[in-house]
């Protein structure tokens, strides 16, 4: 610590608790080094505003107009009750809650398993990892095509196994239920190797004298498993279910490329207002903030869990 | 530009906004439209147009480039998704025009694109006497307010397609009336253990539109009315009718559930491989269904027949949907008369000939549906003159048309999937293109 910040440190102790908090942001600027600090990030905050929290904004106020070709009218919420009360919004909403349950859900279940088999030592555990990750390296676009001719009742390998098994009656495609199945199936083929990946990376930084400890204890592998690797994991898991969930809140080209654009999550519905009508570009717009609010209330309420749980931990 | 203006610039403004409250939401290419750098010299006429395997267009480019004209032509290739080079046009056009000069339009676009004034006036140009080779149904689409805005490039007509052999075998003439089609389907099905009956497009998406008004025309009812745009007719009696008739078709089993999910190719695939009795389908359909091998086809030649599109009752008049693209001229472009010179050049006779031949692009002119060496070389015109002669344009005269075919094609998809009645549908589908159409009236004075 240099000299400067001594004083500055020393100064702010002597004008003790009162008003600290102003004092102490008034101590921050009035130390000559922290001063520098902030004089040099000043651009890089300047430019943070400008390119996300100016559009944002921005976008945020114009989803308070209609906007027609021929003018632009302030409507405060009126784009906002327009979506509230059309049925394709809340279908597309169910859509992609279901979604995101069932998904994410899925994924979490089998990748935590992976993950715990993945951990264990036995021969040709690195062969195993690099092919477990393999349906993760797909691009979305692609493996969201290869699903669509599984399913499709000409060639599909799965139609024809459900035709068979008489899961579904009528080709999948065809019906608004089985494809959204369809896609919570194809997501977790897909993304399961992510969710078993970063938990594997939790699971290896678990000393393995605590385990010795539980053993020692009397602790049964359940037990262990419970009360010394679940506690131990939180972290992962919550970082896991973060990225996965925020993901499938988001979900867009699965959906377009599976199912060719017949199934609706809050994503496609924005792309369909904003970018193929004309009439309701306003309301995609408006769509599109809840999209953004949304996914930002996730993220908020997932940083939550994180940072109190990881100090607990 | 009185009316574009508002829109122009909130766009301009607004295209970062909702890029960057997307960027947690999804949407990635927002800015992919914007007017590139223009890499064209002064002497050189931009075309833009999606892509053309057949490489017929820029063989004719180039033979264009050849002769002695003051200017040469430069083919910008635009997306081979439709609804994605739409897109892309309307945005270059928002943010003032981009580069193209002459444009490949879809013949739903004309309208769209002249009620906000981003395409030239052809009117002095596209004189009724030159209009007057060219079908009617093609001069309709690019007809907005009284003014024409397109030139008609190349037309599609949609057509029945059938298995000769078999209909020929259990004595049947082609089906005149859907009530007739499914009767023959089920017994050529009984009789010779076929798959499928009957297959179309059902999809949400433009071509299931089309599919859509077949069916509403066909049975006497209409999506506008077509003295007047901004009047709704999809709640009345023939298009209810027509709604039926498509989900009697699927709800008999002749046609599979699964057409809900076909465009062209699924739902020819199962014709071409001898699975399918009928199927509705483009001109570009028969080329690979009596192709042979080479083309994936198990059919032979001559089992394959066509026949104009069948109607709800015996006595209604039968329809086929036009498709098909034009050319028009960027509004902003300087070079409005080198536009139309290379337009004219391009709907020579000679050269649609050269089109029709080489690309399949059947020509909208009536006299080349009676030159002998075209019919012998494109069978299929001549099997399918009366359905090109009967084309109707979808009700894209309304310039929000895109958010009609929206609401539309969810509307035909929902109801042969089997989610909702003809009549639900249809009350349904009124409410939304009546909100649509006053909109358009409030905007565009349209209808008056």
């Amino acid at each position: 610590m240099s000299v400067a910040s001594e004083t500055g440190l020393r100064k702010r102790q002597q004008t003790g608790v009162v008003s600290g908090a102003w004092r102490s942001i008034r101590g921050e600027f009035t130390d000559p080094e922290k001063r520098t600090a902030y004089w040099m990030i000043l651009p890089t905050l300047l430019v943070v505003l400008l390119i996300a929290a100016g559009p944002i904004l921005y976008a945020i106020y114009l989803s308070f107009w209609r906007v027609l070709p021929n003018g632009q009218t302030f409507i405060w919420l009126d784009n906002y009750v327009t979506l509230f009360t059309d049925s394709g919004f809340w279908g597309a909403a169910i859509n992609t809650v279901v979604f995101t349950v069932a998904s994410v859900g899925l994924e979490f279940a089998l990748g935590l398993t992976i993950a715990v088999v993945l951990n264990r030592g036995f021969v040709g555990q690195g062969a195993a990892r690099a092919i477990a990750i393999v349906p993760w390296a797909f691009p979305t676009v692609v493996s969201g095509i290869m699903w669509r001719l599984m399913y499709t009742d000409q060639v599909g390998i799965f139609a024809y196994l459900a035709d068979q098994l008489g899961l579904v009656t009528g080709p999948i495609l065809a019906n608004s239920t089985a494809v959204l199945l369809g896609a919570v199936v194809s997501d977790v083929w897909k993304t399961t190797p992510f969710v078993a990946l970063l938990l594997l990376a939790g699971l290896q930084v678990i000393p393995g004298d605590v385990y010795e400890a539980a053993r020692v204890d009397g602790a049964t592998k359940w037990q262990q498993f419970t009360k010394v690797t679940m506690p131990l994991l939180k972290p992962a898991i919550l970082v896991a279910l973060l990225f996965r969930t925020l993901d499938a809140w988001r979900v867009y080209d699965l959906f377009w490329s599976m199912t060719d654009r017949q199934l609706d999550s809050l994503s496609v519905y924005t792309y369909k207002f904003v970018r193929i009508s004309q009439l309701n570009l306003s309301v995609g717009n408006a769509a599109a903030v809840l999209v953004f609010l949304s996914s930002l209330a996730i993220a908020f309420g997932f940083i939550k869990l994180l940072g109190t749980r990881a100090q607990e931990a | 530009m009185r009316r574009g203006v508002s829109r122009r610039e909130f766009l301009k403004l607004s295209g970062a906004g909702i890029a960057g409250a997307t960027l947690l939401g999804g949407c990635k290419d927002l800015a992919s439209g914007f007017k590139s750098a223009s890499t064209a010299g002064p002497n050189t006429l931009v075309l833009t147009k999606g892509p053309d395997t057949s490489g017929t267009l820029q063989k004719a480019i180039d033979t264009f480039n050849k002769e002695d004209h003051p200017f040469t032509v430069k083919w910008e290739v635009a997306s081979a998704d439709t609804g994605l080079y739409f897109d892309k046009m309307r945005t270059q056009f928002q943010v003032g025009g981009g580069e193209a000069d002459v444009i490949g339009a879809d013949v739903i676009w004309p309208a769209q694109f002249a009620a906000n004034e981003w395409i030239e006036d052809l009117s002095d140009r596209f004189t009724e006497e030159m209009q007057s080779d060219f079908l009617a149904s093609t001069i309709e689409t690019s007809m907005y307010q009284g003014k024409i805005y397109g030139v008609p490039w190349y037309s599609d007509a949609g057509l029945l397609y059938y298995r000769k052999d078999l209909l020929d075998k259990a004595n049947f003439q082609p089906p005149k009336t859907w009530e007739e089609m499914l009767m023959q389907a089920r017994k050529i099905q009984a009789d010779e253990g076929l798959k499928y009956g009957f297959t179309f497009q059902g999809a949400e998406y433009e071509g299931g539109v089309c599919n859509q008004c077949e069916y509403i025309w066909n049975a006497g009812g209409d999506v506008l009315a077509e003295d007047d745009p901004s009047k709704v007719l999809i709640g009345e009696e023939g298009a209810v009718l027509g709604y039926k008739t498509a989900q009697d078709n699927v709800l008999s089993g002749v046609a599979t559930v699964a057409s809900a999910t076909y465009k062209e190719l699924e739902s020819l695939t199962p014709f071409i491989q001898g699975d399918a009795v009928f199927n509705r389908n483009w001109p570009f359909g028969y080329s690979i269904a009596t192709g042979g091998k080479a083309a994936g086809s198990s059919l032979k030649p001559e089992w394959v027949g066509v026949a104009h599109l069948p109607t709800t009752n015996p006595d209604d008049e039968g329809f086929a949907c036009l498709g098909g693209w034009d050319f028009c001229i960027n509004a902003f472009s300087d070079k409005k008369d080198e536009a139309w010179e290379f337009i004219q050049w391009m709907i020579r006779p000679e050269i649609q000939k050269t089109f029709a031949i080489d690309a399949g692009f059947l020509p909208p002119r009536k006299s080349l549906f009676e030159d002998k060496k075209l019919l012998k070389e494109q069978p299929v015109m001549e099997l399918a003159k009366s359905s090109f002669a009967s084309t109707r344009p979808r009700p894209s005269v309304n310039p929000f048309y895109s958010d009609m075919s929206l609401d539309m094609a969810q509307s035909f998809n929902d109801t042969i999937k089997g989610d909702v009645t003809p009549e639900e549908a249809t009350a349904e589908l009124d409410k939304k293109l009546s909100r649509i159409a006053s909109a358009a009236e409030n905007v565009f004075n349209v209808g008056e």
